[in-house]
């Protein structure tokens, strides 16, 4: 029971991963300002002009990362297909992150000295977009950062080339507060966050919007990740019994495995979570009445988004996208637009995306996850979020207040 | 094009201001430039020191919050209370903010975002661990909470080790940027000479260029000068220069124009002048040499005005002479006429007359031809007989010289030779004789020989006359018809000279009285002609006087011309 945890090797793995800049940076200067130019004209000499590249940025290792790659994959046979880009082709440069903020670090430091990258969608969480976006910011010639689906409230403002076009935590964070104390009538909560960028932000946000209310928190417990065996945090939760609902503020695999701990414990109260849950759905009896929240939900009305759905269902089988899927794909057609507009020049990109939906800019953009607007720090104005659960496999609206 | 024309660089004041001007701007963008440089620079060290107090703060926040984590930690694991929890919560949100700032801060190298995210993780795990371990020690297993609690040593250190690395980065990277900030320093000095000297040379360059384009027209401009002062006003061309002396050039240039102008106009006016003047001379005295005619014409004039009134006079009466001859000749010719026409009619008479004369005549004519040729056989006889008669004369020669030659053997033979002298003698003798007879024959002879002879030139005289008389007759005949038509041509001049008689007279009477015109005005003309000799002669003098005064202008205009040909135009 009270094994101890397995070592952690990825101390040391991401210390390690610091070898191939190493390597780079040992090279003389010299050398590597001809290698530079040699690959400039390399690039120059190849199909530069009339090729578009956008980088894609995410753990596509993982199940998480699926629906974002198939969908921007799908963007862009669309845009390419329209031929909206006057016959320039916009080609993908797809980069796994493994949601590893160290990974993320070179992964953007990757995109951004390829000076064909005009604009890149990523990342897909929290943690690995933070990390990245001081990269994609900084230097001599920043890059665009379209995250689809990185809530973390920290996200907001830390640059101007990093934009996002789902809701942030404090949209997730207070719509599960409120669930929690005004629909489930919880008065005291448990919380199991996943210690990163993504689990204090939404720990914050719920936390703040709770204690409002007048709830207690009995407990807020950090967890690396699935390795992490949170037995003693749920036994203290059972012990206290006071909490009338958990909060597991992680992503789906950390979220997993408390879940089965908690059931293990015979523990049946409600359990909530942020949207980094979905596809938790697919866990089958597991996850029967997990609430979760979401800005994107495949059933979302419209038809631009039942266009959307059915294309997508069409080429992968009838899997339906997710909200990473549906923030990649709009993400790309911004990018499309703005190259269309202003040409295929990063800073051109970034003007065009801040001016969307302002005096004298492009209008707001219709997409599949709603209205996209940007305000001044990045973030999707008025972007709302719906409380959802988990129903015979499916993520169903939960009845909202 | 030189580098003046380039930039118009035309005038001193130009040069002089571009090349100030280039100074100052050398030495306003070395002091810019300087200060710019200098401004970067303190903003890039400010910048260096920011980052790096910054990263100096945070790592020492982060190692002083960890230590803090591990601290509270451990004391709640000694004395577990809602406090410590409260604390340590606060702790971790505290260190999150740290490291959020920490990320934020833009000058990081990548491999410093990644230590920052490796102290992340740490500290994550490291409240990952006592976490658990506070949550064993809640549940009471305090010997697992123990050994986790030893487990969090282990990022712990790391997490030490970790800032540690990211302090030595930094202190690298402020190295680094010293070492950086030095070279750019060292450019930025280097820029700096380059700049001063830039300026200095440029400085130079326009000062040298300034002096040359002062000095060099300067030079010319005084030649010219000099050269106007030699009188020499021929244009100069001065060559490209600086417009302030392009003006003066200019200046000097029309002033000597104009005094070349001057002097040409007072040259072309003398020479004019001395032209004049000359012709003038020349005029006045070919006009005294005419008036002098003119005065001698006129004396002839007058002279021959009164003897044409004289002449003319004379004429009149000579006209009137001529009038009378012509009347006589009229009347004249009237009686030529008249003796013509009875001179036609005697001959008419004569002709039939002499034709008859003229067959005896023919007649005669054989007669005398035929007796010519008898006399003629005689004349050829009597030259037979001169031939013997010159036969004999040569015998009685040589007979004469025969005898003489004996005559002279006798005399030497003396005696002997006495008798034979003798015969000699009388042979000489008849030798002499026969000579004489010859002699006689011969005279007698030449008689007949005459007589005969003046007999052929009766006879040829005759024929010849009778010949002539042929000849005469059919002259006589011809002259008659001539004669006849000749009284006829004469008649008919004869009516013409009574015409042309009657006009003489018409036109001599008409030359009596323009005769008399003429003697009257050629009067006149007498009298004028005086008055104009007069009028001559004072012309005469006047014109030497004119001629004299043209002579002085003459010498006036030549001393003129010398005085100016000491200008050279």
């Amino acid at each position: 029971m009270l094994a101890p945890p397995p070592p952690a090797p990825y101390h040391y793995r991401d210390v390690v991963t610091l070898s191939p800049l190493k390597r780079i940076r040992a090279v003389p200067r010299w050398r590597r300002a001809l290698a530079f130019g040699a690959a400039v004209l390399a690039l120059a000499s190849c199909r530069s002009s009339d090729t578009i590249v956008v980088g894609l940025a995410g753990p596509f290792s993982e199940a998480r990362g699926l629906s974002m790659k198939r969908a921007a994959q799908m963007a862009a046979e669309e845009i390419n297909r329209s031929g909206m880009l006057g016959g320039r082709h916009l080609e993908l440069r797809i980069m796994d992150d493994s949601a590893n903020s160290a990974r993320a670090i070179v992964v953007a430091d990757s995109l951004r000295q390829d000076r064909r990258v005009v604009a890149v969608i990523g990342h897909l969480t929290s943690a690995p977009t933070l990390a990245a976006a001081a990269v994609y910011n900084g230097g001599s010639s920043p890059v665009v950062e379209i995250s689809p689906s990185a809530s973390s409230p920290d996200l907001s403002g830390i640059g101007p080339y990093t934009f996002r076009v789902c809701a942030t935590d404090l949209a997730h964070g207070t719509a599960l507060g409120q669930y929690a104390y005004v629909r489930l009538g919880v008065r005291h909560v448990a919380i199991i966050y996943q210690n990163d960028d993504y689990g204090r932000g939404i720990v914050a946000t719920f936390r703040a919007d709770f204690l409002r209310r007048g709830g207690t928190v009995d407990e807020q417990d950090p967890v690396l990740g699935p390795e992490t065996d949170a037995t003693p945090y749920i036994e203290r939760i059972q012990r206290a019994g006071t909490a009338g609902a958990v909060m597991i503020a992680a992503d789906r695999a950390t979220a997993v495995a408390v879940l089965r701990l908690l059931r293990q414990h015979n523990m049946t109260m409600p359990v909530l979570g942020g949207d980094a849950l979905t596809g938790i759905q697919d866990e089958g009896a597991l996850a029967e009445g997990v609430y979760l929240t979401s800005n994107y939900l495949p059933e979302r009305p419209g038809p631009v988004n039942a266009a959307f759905v059915r294309a997508y269902q069409a080429a992968y089988g009838g899997d339906k996208p997710d909200h990473r899927g549906a923030g990649a794909y709009d993400a790309l057609h911004l990018i499309a637009d703005a190259v269309r507009a202003r040409g295929a020049d990063r800073a051109a990109i970034r003007d065009y995306l801040a001016s969307i939906g302002t005096a004298g800019g492009p209008p707001a953009y219709d997409g599949v996850t709603g209205r996209i607007q940007f305000d001044a720090g990045g973030d999707v104005r008025d972007k709302s979020v719906v409380v959802g659960v988990v129903r015979g496999g499916r993520i169903v609206l939960a009845d909202t207040p | 094009m030189t580098f003046a024309d380039r930039f118009r660089l035309s005038t001193i004041r130009s040069r002089l201001a571009l090349g100030l001007g280039v100074l100052v701007a050398g030495a306003v963008f070395g002091a810019l430039f300087g200060v710019v440089a200098l401004r970067s620079m303190s903003n890039e060290i400010d910048a260096e020191l920011r980052s790096l107090r910054e990263v100096s703060r945070l790592n020492a926040a982060v190692q002083g919050g960890t230590l803090n984590t591990i601290a509270t930690a451990e004391a709640y694991l000694a004395s577990p209370s809602p406090e410590i929890r409260e604390r340590l919560a606060a702790l971790s949100a505290e260190t999150h903010a740290l490291r959020l700032q920490y990320r934020k801060l833009s000058e990081l190298t990548p491999d410093e975002r990644l230590l920052i995210d490796s102290v992340s993780r740490l500290q994550s795990a490291l409240e990952v661990e006592y976490g658990l371990a506070h949550a064993m020690a809640d549940l009471g297993h305090t010997a697992d909470a123990r050994a986790m609690a030893a487990r969090a040593r282990v990022p712990a250190g790391l997490l030490t080790q970790t800032i540690r690395t990211l302090s030595d980065r930094a202190t690298a990277r402020a190295n680094a940027a010293a070492q950086s900030l030095q070279d750019s320093a060292r450019t930025r000095e280097l820029l700096l000479l380059t700049l001063a000297a830039a300026a200095l040379v440029a400085g130079i360059a326009f000062s040298t260029m300034t002096l040359r384009a002062v000095q060099s027209p300067l030079a010319r401009l005084v030649r010219s000068a000099e050269r106007l002062g030699e009188g020499d006003l021929r244009p100069v061309e001065h060559g490209a220069m600086a417009t302030e002396f392009a003006v003066l050039a200019g200046a000097f240039g029309s002033m000597s124009a104009r005094l070349g102008g001057i002097v040409r106009n007072v040259v072309d006016e003398s020479e004019r002048i001395a032209g004049s003047a000359g012709d003038l001379s020349a005029i006045s005295e070919e006009l005294a040499a005419s008036s002098g005619e003119i005065s001698t014409s006129m004396i002839e004039i007058s002279g021959g005005a009164e003897r044409q009134a004289a002449k003319l006079t004379e004429a009149g009466v000579a006209a009137g002479e001529l009038q009378q001859a012509a009347t006589a000749n009229a009347e004249a010719a009237g009686r030529v006429a008249q003796l013509g026409g009875e001179i036609h009619r005697v001959a008419e008479r004569h002709q039939d007359d002499v034709r008859g004369t003229l067959s005896a005549l023919l007649e005669l004519r054989g007669v005398v031809q035929t007796s010519a040729g008898q006399v003629a056989d005689l004349a050829r006889s009597s030259e037979a007989v001169n031939d013997f008669v010159a036969l004999v004369k040569r015998i009685a020669s040589q007979t004469n010289l025969l005898a003489l030659n004996a005559a002279i053997e006798a005399a030497r033979a003396g005696e002997h030779g006495r008798g034979f002298a003798v015969v000699a003698e009388e042979v000489r003798k008849l030798a002499d004789e026969s000579a004489a007879a010859a002699e006689q024959v011969t005279e007698t002879l030449e008689f007949v020989r005459r007589q005969i002879e003046g007999v052929t030139r009766t006879m040829q005289e005759g024929a010849q006359k009778v010949e002539n008389v042929e000849s005469v007759s059919e002259g006589a005949a011809r002259g008659l018809d001539e004669i006849i038509a000749a009284v006829a041509g004469i008649e008919e001049a004869a009516t013409n000279v009574s015409d042309a008689a009657g006009r003489n007279r018409r036109a001599a009477e008409a030359i009596q009285s323009l005769a008399a015109d003429a003697s009257a005005q050629g009067t006149k003309h007498a009298a004028a002609a005086e008055t104009v000799t007069a009028a001559a002669e004072q012309q005469s003098a006047s014109t030497q006087e004119m001629a004299a005064a043209a002579s002085e202008m003459l010498a006036a205009a030549e001393r003129l011309r010398k005085v100016v040909t000491g200008f050279r135009v």
